[in-house]
């Protein structure tokens, strides 16, 4: 029978059906994290004799607060710290670390047809390698360091094609943003959704992680990509992959991961990437969000526009800003940094903006290239690597009624600080806002004079 | 394994886990007191659970649980005290989070039967056989995964995986091979 990409790297990990529709299905990798790892290390310590089925399929990483911010952070960050030294599980930590979403891959820990779970609901972001990637809760996640297997039913797989190329300015974020408005905010629950087509294949890497990240926003289980050269070029002479000949075997069974061409799909949709144009978000769940050039729609839940200080009609544009954020794991990789240092080259901010590089290894990278300086030459705060605001733990908080402009992933009520409301954009459209104090796109910024960009320097 | 309560309603759709456990909590490993952090993310959260007091059963709007896989929601409301949850969809993590920890998942796809669970002041839901009562009256009927209602009824998940650890280690050998 004909098979999804995701069938095939299913199949290849059942250990056995089990009873209601379940199997048992076995892990390949398991990235383990400060916030979800103690529990199930200390339940594990107390009632199984403190056993781990493989240390050498784990990764630790201090990702959420590193280095801490205060005892409960610290506590957190030693107990996976000796829970990773007793078992000799390799760790990423203060100083080397930085979002277990951007470090995995970039340290090559993630590859074509694995399995791989993490304690964080953004593992989807994995999936672009076409890896079979997915957060699960710390009770599960016991499971897997027990036993290196997770329960499950086998969900359904929904195709989506996107055809033709992006431009306009619309970048990996929109089209995240549109399949999510598209599918609803739910639409996916139950499903994986598995990208094809001709836009899909010009993504770079990182636009597919960015991509893939926000899979979960539309409910589904994960987000998949087939492996292609892209792929291949991405992992080759990263540190967790094998050089010379082991690395071209696996890249040539990797060549062979692809969907059946006539493999059977819950659904397909159809999105044509030319149409896609820069999207914002209004409302308080991802699937709200507008064309930029747009407003508050007339149907809006009207709870949302409560809680966001909105009335239907009000133009985004026009919509003032507190404070900024460009960072995690959606969208702080080098290259979302170097698109926002474009924006921002020889002009300055009018709000508080925190740029948050998403691993200290693109930390170093854009301290390399200058864009360290670039930022604060526009009077943006440029810190270490951390998740900071994006789930309201550190900084850059937002106060009850601060209305920010940020390229992450969620705008729930509270998510960046009680009472904060959140607008989600993309990297180059929050530099922007943050130039003007108001959403706002690059086209209409003022032109740089070429001495006053020499003066700022 | 009968619960029964007064019923406390929550109608609105897409409640997210952040809403449920905010994540400036997320640092804390014990798991005590978590039951007065839960919905404190919620604009008017803690009133509503102020306005029922005793109540054992929620009862949601769908998509509950969506966002943030943080067990720390389902720990939440389980240590305030319930335990069964009521709605028409559960997302996915949450969902199997509630599995593992007790609380029982009741799904209620028809929207007449959920809306008369929103509207009952008290219920009382028949774990072992799968229906729940209003008034003595039978008012819905709902599935549970025949795997995991036995974790949910006897705990368990944790022993059952150890008992997997040879089986697992058994396929490894025939994958290398």
């Amino acid at each position: 029978m004909p098979q999804s990409l995701f069938d095939k790297v299913w199949d290849a990990h059942v250990v056995e059906e089990l009873p209601g529709g379940n199997a048992l299905v076995f892990v390949d990798r398991l990235i383990a994290i400060e916030i979800t790892t103690p529990q199930p290390a200390a339940e594990i310590a107390e009632k199984f004799a403190d056993r781990l089925f493989d240390a050498s399929r784990i990764v630790a990483i201090n990702d959420h607060v590193s280095p801490a911010k205060d005892t409960e952070t610290a506590v957190q960050a030693q107990a996976l710290r000796s829970w990773a030294k007793r078992h000799g599980v390799v760790m990423y930590d203060v100083g080397a670390n930085g979002i277990c979403h951007v470090v995995t891959p970039e340290r090559g820990y993630v590859e074509p047809g694995i399995t791989l779970v993490c304690g964080d609901s953004h593992t989807c972001t994995h999936g672009a390698f076409g890896a079979f990637a997915l957060g699960i809760g710390s009770t599960a996640q016991g499971g897997v360091m027990l036993a290196g297997a997770i329960i499950m039913q086998k969900p359904k797989v929904l195709r989506v094609n996107v055809s033709g190329r992006l431009g306009n300015g619309a970048t990996a974020k929109d089209l995240a943003l549109t399949v999510i408005a598209t599918l609803g905010f739910k639409g996916a629950t139950g499903c994986i959704i598995e990208y094809h087509g001709s836009a899909i294949e010009a993504l770079s890497m990182e636009e597919r992680m960015t991509l893939c990240n926000m899979a979960i926003e539309a409910g589904a289980t994960t987000g998949m990509c087939e492996p292609d050269e892209t792929t291949i070029e991405y992992l080759r002479g990263r540190e967790a992959q094998p050089k010379g000949e082991e690395f071209e075997r696996k890249a040539a069974a990797w060549r062979g991961l692809k969907a059946d061409p006539d493999a059977n799909y819950e659904g397909v949709v159809e999105i044509d990437a030319a149409k896609i144009r820069t999207v914002v978000t209004w409302g308080t769940n991802p699937g709200e969000s507008v064309s930029i050039d747009g407003a508050v729609p007339a149907d809006a839940d009207a709870q949302s526009l409560e809680y966001m200080g909105l009335v239907a009609g009000t133009p985004i544009r026009s919509l003032a800003l507190d404070q900024a954020f460009i960072g995690s794991c959606t969208n702080a990789r080098i290259s979302d940094l170097r698109a926002a240092a474009d924006v921002l080259r020889g002009r300055r901010v009018m709000i508080p903006t925190v740029i948050t590089p998403g691993s200290q290894a693109v930390k170093r990278q854009a301290e390399r290239e200058g864009l360290h300086d670039v930022f604060q030459d526009a009077g943006a705060l440029w810190t270490h690597s951390s998740c900071g605001p994006c789930l309201g733990l550190s900084m850059g908080v937002v106060a009850p009624g601060m209305r920010i402009i940020s390229s992450t992933n969620r705008n729930f009520p509270g998510r960046m600080g009680a009472g904060g409301r959140v607008h989600l954009a993309t990297p180059v459209v929050v530099a922007a806002s943050a130039v003007l104090g108001r959403i706002a796109t690059p086209d209409e910024l003022p032109a740089v004079q070429a001495e006053t960009a020499a003066a700022n320097r | 394994m009968i619960v029964e309560s007064r019923v406390l309603a929550l109608p609105r759709a897409n409640v997210d886990t952040d809403q449920v456990f905010p994540g400036k909590y997320l640092s804390l490993i014990s798991r005590e007191g978590f039951g007065e952090k839960l919905f404190e993310g919620m604009p008017g959260g803690r009133e509503l659970l102020a306005s029922k007091p005793g109540a054992r059963i929620i009862v949601v709007g769908d998509n509950f649980g969506c966002g943030s896989s943080r067990e720390h929601a389902v720990w939440a409301l389980v240590d305030y005290g319930f335990k069964a949850i009521v709605a028409p969809s559960l997302a996915r993590i949450f969902h199997e989070n509630a599995y593992n920890n007790g609380l029982v998942p009741v799904i209620v796809r028809d929207p007449q039967a959920h809306a008369a669970c929103l509207a009952a002041e008290r219920l009382s839901i028949d774990v072992a056989n799968e229906t729940i009562r209003a008034e003595g009256c039978e008012i819905a009927r709902f599935e549970l995964d025949p795997l995991k209602k036995e974790f949910l009824l006897r705990g368990g998940f944790m022993e059952y995986l150890a008992s997997k650890v040879d089986t697992v280690r058994a396929w490894t050998r025939r994958r290398v091979s």
